[in-house]
């Protein structure tokens, strides 16, 4: 905040705003597994045969299945030149991304922006689908690919538009589990799940205790500035790895049961409040405890402090990999586009360093996976201070090995938001 | 009781007690404890209120801390926050407006014709049309919002989430208010002036027109003011029937605001709708005792005769 | 003077949007309640035909409404919100009314003006300057601090119910006292000078007259404010977030965004319908029973 640029138009705006996107995020996990049910010729399909399966034929992707998803055309040619002239659509949640960008990049091609917005991954894959909406790009999350390649919504990329994949992306999230040889998406923001807290109101240090979990079930001083996301997954999974249960894409009804009946445990103890505004009541003192998300950290210390509040006092910690969830989402070329070229080219645009750095450090706080943008030297840019370093993701996050948030087949959806229905209703 | 004992009873110096119980007990007075409750009722409803747009005059960030006075800071003076400058408020502000004008537009005509065809109407299908124009005055709006919502999604899904289904859903609530308040203008009208003008050779069509439509032109205005009131205020149909941001109107942002950490900016919103409503308020009231002005009991009163149009319920 | 075809053609228009508005998508919620869901794109197929009817999700939802079972909690929870804000706003509600259809004169116009007021802020306003005022560091707490007569004072947002039922109270004050005031203005006033006339003490002659006179008017009201308070959702959110708080409505929320039981939603909110259709049913009837009695 000390350093803000102060003609930078600050994320204030998509912050608040990006209540959208944030939502969004909850939908993430409990999101259906809409398949079209349209034939399509499968070119290379895998499948794991201990794997789940989702409609379609399509094995529901994990960290250790890795599914290549089924190419059902070629992808567009390479050497070819950019189309120009004419509206550029760029479907994406509101507030997700920098206007200024896109339209930076809309101009140097000669073409209109246009940016359309979603609320849901429910409304973006219906729009599409009912062709109500007919993007270039489309911004989608991993637990919808199944979705978007049977139902033909997105197209399969070609590298050699965009180079900067492979020179500026993580190498766990070159091929990632979801889309083996990344055929089909880029990657755009990453997260992990974790805890948030204020070290000037929490006096235990929550970070060196044996289990960091467990301060919500001793958090009996602090009852009524403790919250838990809402979210059916982030918070049953809390409770699971509260117990150091690390299958946090069951469908057994005994242990999702069990997470509820510690979720449960928790109102009497600390009252705790669900909602995903800990991005503004962390930094406001609203709220000192709180099961975040890592860009909410460094959102909050960006945006929200009142004046008088240098954010020193923010916190944040998440279990190393494989002992916490993270998740990240996408972008992908619409099969919808007359620009495919263009379309390329702005996949491209989004990995480029500077592009990435400026959406994350102006609007978004959301962690772009680009090399360049290690803890250090985002904190030698004082974009994040010293005590936020654990709010940053690294490579070594990402890949094999880690914990997931996938999506369930139908039976296990009903479980979990049933679970968590209960959990809500406080009853 | 002897007669020094009565004495002493009745002219002992009345204690602080019994002079606030004869205060309290005064038969002839106005009914203090009445009044008090009132006037504690009153205050309490309205400070609330005035305290918030306070606070859309405060100069710093704080909506519970009062960090000083500044009139333009939150409503244009920031040039991020600001009511003026910030995108998302002022997009919740005119989609506001826009649904309620709309809504006055259409529900209010359909609203009169309704009443009317409500009021006369002598056949056996009156009765249940009634009772079907009452039903949305006592359902809860969540059940109004998620059955719009189903319909929109699952049966008419020519239409989307949008202005357009908002604007659907405010004039179906809207339209009973319309009809209570003009069917009560009507019952307070009676039939005495049309059958007047009938022996007087007009014509149906020029009787609606040139005697009836006058004559309910105050309780029209009354509804134009109530349906603009309640589509403002809507919340649940608004947010159900929405298509994200651009269709969110200003009571959404208060409640998104709210459940997080909401700046003055809200207040400023909020406060500017509070100013629109008063206004024409004020101007409908004055146009309302100007168009009764014959009607009224001599020594005012026209608060209490638009009461009585409206409380025909 | 008017021709009998004139009124029906009046009425039409705005009979069938009610129709194709209000009723149908009624309808369409029983679709969904009854329907199936889609087994591949998880969203609800609404059964239009009643005789595809399938009632095993929907009774299976009913019957958590028995005591002990998933729903009954909830739903004795909002009762009894409903139940204590609808008492308070009456014991706050009635005598303001009293007051001004009986007592105030020269002020009527005034007070009437007053009272509305807040009826024309939005409601969500009125929330937000409640809660802020009730904010850690707002005026209340500023107050009760400032009078020494409490040193800590509590915090009214952590979560509490009182902080919800009297959320609930001042929110939905205003609907109450409107159509009270109606009612009892339309008292005829001549009876009570005839009671008062016959030797009544004025609190007698409210008791054995004014009372029972309004009380078609109490239960109007009263059904005007506890019907939509069943429905509330957003009331518990604001001020309070907990789910120690939660009513009726944030269920059916929870169901409604995204995830595979839309039709579970659709079932709780049929029941909740026809739940305060029983109560709307008993309004009824008591009004018609009271009518049928005045005229006797």
């Amino acid at each position: 905040m000390k350093d803000r640029d102060p003609e930078a138009k600050p994320a204030s705006t998509p912050m608040r705003g990006s209540f959208s996107r944030r939502k969004a995020l909850k939908t993430l996990g409990g999101a259906g597994l809409a398949v079209s049910a349209a034939p399509f010729i499968v070119r290379r399909a895998f499948a794991d045969s201990a794997q789940p399966m989702g409609p379609g034929g399509i094995p529901l992707a994990r960290p250790d299945h890795p599914v290549t998803l089924p190419m059902y055309e070629d992808p567009l040619k390479a050497g070819m030149a950019p189309e120009t002239g004419g509206d550029f659509v760029v479907y994406v949640y509101a507030d997700y991304i920098d206007k200024g960008l896109v339209n930076e990049f809309c101009k140097t091609h000669g073409v209109n922006m246009q940016l359309t917005t979603y609320d849901s991954q429910d409304e973006a894959i219906t729009k599409q689908a009912t062709h109500a909406v007919r993007p270039d790009v489309v911004n989608i999350t991993p637990d919808r690919l199944a979705q978007g390649v049977a139902g033909k919504l997105i197209k399969p990329i070609n590298h050699s538009y965009i180079p900067n994949l492979a020179a500026n992306v993580w190498e766990g999230l070159q091929s990632p589990f979801y889309d083996v040889g990344s055929q089909y998406t880029v990657p755009y923001t990453v997260y992990k799940t974790g805890i948030g807290w204020r070290a000037d109101k929490i006096k235990e240090d929550i970070a060196k205790l044996e289990n960091p979990w467990s301060i919500f079930w001793n958090a009996k001083e602090y009852t009524g500035y403790v919250g838990v996301l809402d979210d059916a997954r982030e918070s049953l999974v809390m409770a699971m790895l509260y117990r150091q249960f690390y299958d946090i894409n069951t469908e057994d009804p005994a242990e999702i049961d069990k997470a509820l009946a510690d979720l449960k445990a928790l109102i009497p103890i600390c009252n705790p409040k669900i909602n995903i505004t800990e991005y503004q009541t962390l930094a406001t003192k609203q709220s000192w405890l709180h099961e975040s998300w890592s860009g909410d950290l460094l959102g909050a210390y960006v945006n929200y402090l009142p004046a008088g509040d240098d954010g020193s006092a923010l916190r944040f910690w998440a279990a190393p990999k494989g002992k916490g969830p993270i998740q990240n989402d996408c972008w992908a070329v619409s099969a919808s586009t007359t620009k495919p070229v263009l379309a390329h080219m702005f996949l491209n645009y989004i990995l480029d360093q500077d592009v990435a750095f400026n959406n994350f450090s102006k609007f978004t706080g959301y962690q772009p996976p680009q090399k360049s943008m290690t803890a250090d030297a985002l904190i030698a840019k004082g974009i994040v201070p010293e005590t936020l370093r654990t709010a940053v993701m690294g490579p070594e996050d990402v890949g094999a090995g880690c914990l997931q948030e996938c999506t369930l087949t139908s039976t296990g959806q009903k479980l979990w938001q049933s679970a968590y229905a209960k959990f809500n209703s406080g009853t | 009781m002897t007669e020094i004992a009565l004495k002493a009873r009745h002219s002992a110096p009345p204690t602080a007690l019994r002079r606030f119980r004869d205060w309290l007990a005064n038969p002839w007075g106005r009914p203090r404890f009445l009044v008090l409750v009132t006037w504690l009722y009153i205050l309490t409803s309205i400070a609330p209120v005035i305290i918030a747009i306070q606070f859309s005059f405060n100069s710093g960030r704080s909506v519970t801390a009062w960090q000083g006075f500044s009139l333009s800071r939150w409503y244009w003076g920031d040039p991020v926050d600001s009511v003026w400058h910030d995108p998302t408020l002022q997009q919740a502000l005119f989609q506001s407006l826009k649904l309620a004008g709309l809504d006055m537009l259409v529900a209010t005509p359909l609203g009169v014709i309704l009443a009317l065809g409500l009021a006369r109407w002598r056949g056996r299908l009156a009765a249940p049309a009634n009772f079907l124009m009452l039903f949305p005055l006592v359902t809860p709006e969540l059940v109004m919002g998620v059955s719009l919502y189903l319909v929109i999604l699952y049966l008419f899904t020519f239409i989307h989430p949008s202005t357009l289904a908002q604007m659907l859903g405010h004039v179906t609530f809207s339209l009973s208010y319309v009809v209570v308040i003009v069917r009560g203008r009507l019952f307070s009208i009676g039939r005495q002036y049309e059958e007047a003008a009938a022996d007087l050779g007009a014509t149906p069509w020029e009787t609606l027109r040139l005697v009836l439509l006058p004559l309910l032109l105050p309780a029209i205005l009354s509804s134009l003011m109530i349906v603009f009131a309640i589509s403002i205020d809507d919340f649940v149909i608004s947010q159900w029937l929405s298509c994200g941001a651009q269709c969110d109107t200003v009571p959404i942002r208060i409640y998104s605001a709210t459940r997080a950490a909401p700046l003055p900016s809200v207040n400023a919103l909020a406060a500017i709708m509070v100013y629109f409503t008063v206004t024409a308020l004020g101007l409908t009231y004055l146009v309302y005792r100007f168009m009764t002005r014959h009607e009224r009991p001599k020594g005012g009163g026209a608060a209490a005769s638009m009461m009585g149009d409206i409380g025909g319920m | 003077m008017y021709p009998k075809w004139l009124w029906p053609i009046f009425a039409l228009p705005g009979v069938v949007w009610l129709i194709l508005l209000f009723l149908t998508p009624f309808y369409a919620v029983v679709g969904v309640a009854f329907g199936g869901v889609d087994p591949i794109f998880q969203n609800p197929l609404p059964a239009w035909n009643p005789l595809d009817w399938d009632f095993t999700s929907f009774l299976d939802t009913l019957s958590g409404f028995l005591p002990g079972r998933t729903y009954w909690g909830i739903f004795l929870r909002t009762a009894e919100y409903v139940g204590i804000a609808l008492a308070i706003s009456l014991i706050v509600g009635y005598p303001v009314a009293y007051y001004i259809t009986r007592h105030s004169g020269r002020m009527k116009s005034l007070l009437l003006a007053l009272l509305i007021l807040p009826f024309w802020v939005s409601y969500l306003m009125r929330m937000l300057a409640w809660v802020n005022l009730f904010a850690p560091e707002g005026y209340v707490n500023a107050f009760l601090r400032w009078t020494t007569l409490v040193t800590t004072p509590p915090d009214w947002l952590n979560g509490n119910p009182v902080s919800v039922i009297l959320g609930l109270a001042y929110g939905y004050i205003p609907y109450l006292i409107l159509p009270l005031l109606a009612s009892l203005d339309r008292i005829d006033k001549s009876l009570l000078e005839a009671a008062r006339d016959l030797g009544a003490s004025p609190f007698r002659a409210f008791l054995h007259v004014t009372l029972p006179l309004s009380k078609t008017g109490i239960l109007g009201a009263s059904v005007i404010i506890a019907l939509p308070m069943f429905g509330d959702y957003y009331t518990p959110n604001i001020v309070s977030g907990s789910p120690k708080t939660s009513m009726l409505g944030n269920q059916i929320e929870i169901y409604f965004h995204g995830g595979p039981q839309p039709s579970v939603g659709a079932a709780l909110t049929l029941i909740l319908s026809a739940f305060l259709g029983v109560l709307m049913a008993y309004y009824m009837f008591t009004v018609a029973k009271a009518q049928r009695e005045a005229q006797a």
